[in-house]
């Protein structure tokens, strides 16, 4: 192949990389993450969808019943010492901080600990904090279905002669849209600096984006 | 190590049907996707975590085109059996970081998952150039995929890759690119974009690989021995500075992992960053040596090669010169 020729292939190739660079760099993700609390997950992450058993009503439960809301999906368990409950109680403050506007909201600890957080018991732990929040349980293969599509990280090991029962879990609360569409990753919550304020925020923007007509459309189709 | 695969007799007439083959690998891949789909809790750790057609059928399809197309050569013709070895090993390696439970693992841990590059980039990928391919593999194709590959857009392409400037940047290129903080988390988090960052990567590696392992002089090949020489000597500084810069940074770089939880929470978000680090630095560099020396040595074949005829007057004496000391 000729000099002149190869240089122009490479010349070409040299520019479709600096496209495909640009493209990468206005990513949304990168765009307007300055404005965002958490981290925009906005067409990365996939849309909500589950089947698990609801604590407070002992029935089946799908994504299709959080339509309308803000939904917040967080994994953990009852026995857990020290992450879930302070996050709870965060999630709780920013619930307050929303007033009226909680109401669009709800937030769902799904147990990765069937074996020991009954119905009853999840039930119970998640009146403790506030009734948005809501205890849904699921056969092993439901919630490691549900770890898998959200990337998420968890183990139990049970008991044994030399060691304690341990789980261990993520501490990533994912934020959904009325649409059930992934929008944000608030990390902060459960770190030794919360952004409360910032999650408030990000929530009541949520809240606000009413989206009607065409938009809610798109986002639905998507 | 007995290695059974070059034994196999020339097949004259094949047991089954290409279509009947090929059926059955849809049909293994169908079970294997709805079954990791389905029951991913109960999945064996050699099934694949997140099913993946295009690399299911990719790694499935090369092993039976390349065994097909071995089974078809003249016996005396044959990659010699450590190639073939090498060529399995490479293709079972890069298998087996991506469709089993590994993935979930290298999901979930830094190190991991810098180990799980390193095999698709460069171990995977090397062990195949090594294996020297290309003659099995285009007897064994079906003719659709033959035509494809020796098609000018095609051939225009891999000439085009083969510049030693470019081949050079993607390699460093696509390593540093995923690892870009924001991209990283985003590629962690949407499967498609994961898919297509393992795809880069490996055919990222095929590509480099093959440019230095190749054994054959230029012509045919686009360069000698010397361009592809420094090329993979020049790669190894970048992987060097990357890595040394993950091995010392003093704050966590990757939120993925701390965000959607890591496999073992008794290492530190840092331990763990700097073990990420040396994969990048030492084992992905050292590389870089033994492809330098395997380059040598093919360079010496195919000097050994070439007649007396060949050469010019000064080689002729170089080589009547050097014939005292090495015997040969």
């Amino acid at each position: 192949m000729p000099a002149a020729k190869t240089s122009l292939c490479l010349a070409r190739f040299v520019g479709l990389l600096g496209l495909v660079a640009c493209v990468l760099f206005t990513f949304p993700g990168n765009a307007r993450a300055a404005d965002w609390s958490g981290v925009d997950v906005t067409g990365a992450a996939p849309r909500l969808r589950f089947t698990l058993t609801d604590a407070n009503t002992g029935k089946q439960v799908t994504a299709r019943d959080f339509h309308g809301k803000i939904v917040l999906l967080y994994l953990g368990y009852t026995h857990c010492p020290d992450v879930c409950p302070l996050t709870l109680q965060r999630v709780t403050t920013v619930l307050s901080n929303l007033g009226t506007q909680r109401r669009d909201v709800r937030m769902l600890f799904v147990t990765v600990d069937p074996a020991r957080d009954t119905l009853p018991l999840l039930r119970q732990y998640t009146a403790a904090f506030a009734p948005e929040i809501i205890g849904l349980r699921g056969t092993a293969q439901q919630i490691a279905r549900l770890a898998k599509r959200y990337r998420l990280a968890y183990s139990v090991s049970p008991a044994t002669a030399t060691h304690a029962y341990e789980v261990t879990h993520s501490s990533a609360i994912y934020v959904f849209n009325r649409n059930g569409r992934a929008r944000l990753l608030e990390a902060s919550l459960a770190s030794r600096t919360p952004d409360l304020k910032g999650v408030t925020q990000d929530l009541r923007r949520l809240i606000n984006a009413h989206g009607g007509g065409a938009m809610a459309w798109l986002d639905q189709a998507l | 190590m007995s290695i059974t695969l070059s034994t196999t007799p020339v097949a004259t007439k094949p047991a089954l049907p290409d279509w009947a083959i090929f059926g059955l690998i849809l049909a293994v891949g169908g079970i294997l996707a709805f079954a990791s789909r389905t029951f991913p809790a109960s999945m064996p750790f050699f099934a694949p975590f997140e099913f993946s057609w295009t690399e299911y059928l990719a790694a499935v399809c090369a092993a039976w085109f390349y065994w097909r197309g071995v089974a078809r050569m003249q016996a005396s013709r044959r990659p010699n059996p450590w190639r073939q070895f090498a060529f399995a090993l490479g293709l079972g390696l890069i298998y087996g970081v991506l469709q089993t439970r590994y993935d979930y693992m290298a999901q979930h841990m830094f190190f991991l998952n810098r180990f799980q590059h390193l095999v698709m980039h460069h171990l995977g990928p090397f062990l195949l150039a090594l294996s020297w391919p290309g003659e099995a593999l285009a007897g064994g194709l079906p003719p659709f995929l033959h035509r494809l590959i020796h098609s000018r857009p095609v051939q225009r392409l891999t000439w085009a890759l083969q510049n030693p400037l470019l081949t050079g940047v993607l390699f460093v290129g696509v390593i540093d690119v995923w690892l870009y903080p924001p991209i990283n988390f985003r590629a962690m988090i949407d499967p498609r974009l994961y898919t297509f960052m393992n795809w880069t990567m490996v055919i990222d590696g095929i590509f480099f690989w093959c440019f230095v392992l190749d054994p054959r002089e230029s012509p045919p090949a686009r360069h000698g021995f010397a361009v592809r020489l420094v090329t993979v000597i020049l790669v190894m500084f970048p992987q060097i500075a990357l890595g040394s810069y993950l091995t010392f940074a003093t704050h966590d770089l990757y939120a993925f992992y701390a965000v959607c939880g890591r496999l073992y929470p008794g290492i530190s978000p840092l331990t763990d960053q700097a073990y990420g680090g040396m994969m990048v630095w030492i084992p992905a560099s050292m590389m870089s040596g033994v492809a330098f020396l395997l380059a040598l040595n093919n360079l010496r074949l195919a000097e050994d090669r070439r007649s007396p005829e060949q050469m010019t007057e000064a080689e002729r004496a170089m080589a009547e010169l050097s014939r005292r000391w090495t015997g040969r």
